[in-house]
């Protein structure tokens, strides 16, 4: 076996373990954490393919997450409708926000993409909190989000929601796996390589790009749907500026273009995030130092202990 | 008429710190998201300045140069190590910096509001062309025009601006011509880092300073660099007046609608001119 190999499989046995934990060990506080981890490390792998595959830093995954929680939202609270088709729902809105932002922001390339979709995240957040207010409840947001409903299982106890959750994500993951390694995810490895080659290929990257960017919304659409069911409850928060940057730290901290690394960044922030706030109120600022040292000196992040240092933006089929 | 004088003070005001920002873009490549919480940090450090000595006057000249201070140690102790890299790494840095410079300000200063109160000889409202103007107002204008003028001729005219702009266009022919370009980036950064400072500390009478003020301003500047195209100081000064004025009227006529007003303007630009309204050449950053 390369290092490689070895490398990914430790990944896998841990993120295994991780969620295998809750299931053993007694105690609400590790259902209730990993919960969140896998909401976010589902949100992560999304951002991930346009971040980490396609190589577009997008500033406004925020919106895509928050559209996807008001969807679910009001369509459970509003319309009456089923959670599972209001989750699908969530997963449409994501992609379909995902869609228009790109309409505007994939006119530009680079670090201007990242300007762009952030301001348009930022209108969106805006119009949540006071033009949308009718729909979304405006800043104070909207108690009461409902969980699932289906095999007269009980949801609200949270170790059925759990297994709920490892359910889609799972789901998600494999799904993002077959993505990644199918042509179009190479074709998306060839637009962040060389995206002017990748063209002379005949790969429309235009194409390419949006549509990486609408399946990542979708994933974002998701996670925001169960993020507000974990917590039943959604504000304008879940669209705010620091949603898109903690998706960022999470995803370059564990390794951006990897499969598995993005989860692990997620479950390092959650953790830290956990055990810092317990410590001190400003924990937000020293993760701020942890991160800028990560992306001074562990170049492609968590993922890139287990895989070693030859395994340079390319990713693989990892 | 009031209109127009609070159109020009936020236009010079976004101008100190677009200007900052797209220089540091020009010659660094770096786009620095924690420009605005530089802006935050001036302000705050000219309320202490204020607090201790009592002087407006002292803040605005010693605030920009600590935080100056402080950006080129930033620059030299985490910046230097990933120009080599991809420019998202460098985007990503300033975002840590965010984190980090926000919540040692929430130590330092906690919570609360702070304000620094107008300095005595600007209080008076000055009557112009039958309106009753602020004199501070006024004071930021022609501060601004002052300081805007300063730094075209600093670029445009000195032997430091032929430096920076010859280490911007080509950094490895001036360092075959003896530059440090090592220095000059130092500098460069410092320096967007005085403007942003500045501007905050003469902000600071205007509004209350608070922890999120950052934040607001460096959306509002990134709209400014995409319209006037990045790295391009002139398209900068016309894209905060308009800007600047768009928000004024807006605040004056349709005070609901202000900020989408300032996503349609941004919108209405890349539909149209997605290479920026003063930008000639393509745009690949």
């Amino acid at each position: 076996m390369t290092r490689r190999t070895v490398g990914q499989t430790l990944m896998a046995v841990i993120i295994a373990a991780m969620i295998a934990i809750p299931f053993f060990l007694p105690g609400e506080q590790w259902v209730n954490l990993v919960s969140l981890i896998l909401i976010w490390a589902l949100f992560a792998i999304g951002f991930d393919l346009v971040f980490g595959v396609t190589g577009m830093l997008s500033f406004g995954h925020a919106a895509l997450l928050g559209s996807g929680g008001y969807a679910l939202t009001v369509l459970t609270l509003s319309y009456q409708v089923g959670f599972l088709p209001a989750l699908l729902a969530a997963a449409v809105m994501g992609a379909l926000l995902a869609f228009c932002m790109g309409l505007f922001a994939l006119r530009v390339s680079g670090l201007f993409f990242a300007l762009l979709t952030l301001a348009l995240a930022q209108m969106v957040y805006i119009l949540a909190s006071n033009k949308l207010r009718a729909l979304t409840g405006g800043v104070d947001g909207i108690p009461g989000v409902p969980r699932p409903d289906l095999f007269g299982i009980n949801f609200y106890d949270n170790r059925n929601y759990y297994a709920f959750i490892v359910v889609v994500f799972l789901i998600g993951l494999a799904v993002m796996a077959l993505l990644r390694a199918s042509p179009f995810g190479r074709a998306l490895r060839a637009v962040q390589a060389n995206d002017t080659r990748a063209s002379q290929l005949g790969h429309n990257v235009h194409a390419l790009r949006q549509s990486a960017f609408v399946v990542s919304g979708a994933y974002a659409g998701i996670s925001g749907g169960l993020l507000a069911s974990l917590m039943f409850y959604i504000s304008p928060q879940m669209l705010h500026w620091a949603t898109s940057g903690d998706v960022m730290i999470m995803t370059v901290l564990g390794g951006k273009g990897t499969l598995l690394g993005p989860i692990l960044g997620v479950a390092v922030f959650e953790l830290l995030k956990e055990e810092l706030s317990q410590v001190t109120q400003y924990w937000y600022g020293i993760l701020g130092l942890i991160f800028i040292l990560a992306t001074i000196f562990l170049r492609n992040g968590i993922a890139g202990l287990f895989h070693g240092p030859d395994d340079q933006d390319q990713g693989g089929a990892s | 008429m009031s209109t127009l004088i609070i159109g020009l003070s936020l236009s010079f005001l976004l101008f100190l710190l677009s200007a900052g920002l797209t220089l540091i873009f020009g010659m660094l490549g770096v786009i620095n998201f924690a420009h605005g919480a530089l802006y935050m940090l001036g302000a705050y450090v000219s309320y202490q300045i204020v607090q201790i000595t009592g002087s407006f006057w002292l803040g605005l000249l010693f605030a920009p140069l600590i935080v100056a201070a402080l950006g080129a140690l930033i620059e030299i102790v985490a910046l230097k190590r990933v120009y080599s890299r991809d420019h998202i790494f460098q985007l990503l840095l300033t975002f840590g910096l965010i984190l980090v410079i926000d919540d040692a300000t929430k130590l330092i200063w906690g919570f609360d509001y702070k304000q620094v109160p107008t300095p005595e000889m600007l209080t008076a409202p000055v009557a112009l062309f039958g309106s009753q103007i602020p004199s501070y107002r006024l004071f930021v204008i022609a501060f601004g025009a002052l300081v805007s003028l300063g730094l075209f001729l600093l670029l445009d005219r000195s032997k430091w601006g032929m430096i920076i702009r010859a280490a911007s266009s080509d950094a490895d022919m001036a360092r075959t011509l003896g530059i440090d370009v090592n220095q000059v980036r130092t500098g460069v950064f410092a320096l967007g880092s005085f403007l942003a400072a500045l501007g905050g500390a003469i902000t600071a009478p205007l509004v209350p300073i608070e922890l999120g003020m950052g934040f607001s301003v460096i959306i509002d500047c990134f709209v400014v660099v995409i319209i006037g195209g990045l790295g391009n100081i002139r398209g900068a000064i016309f894209a905060s007046l308009l800007l600047g004025m768009t928000r004024a009227v807006g605040f004056t006529y349709a005070t609901e609608w202000v900020e989408l007003l300032t996503f349609a303007l941004l919108i209405g630009t890349l539909m149209f001119r997605p290479e920026g309204l003063f930008s000639y050449k393509g745009r690949s950053a």
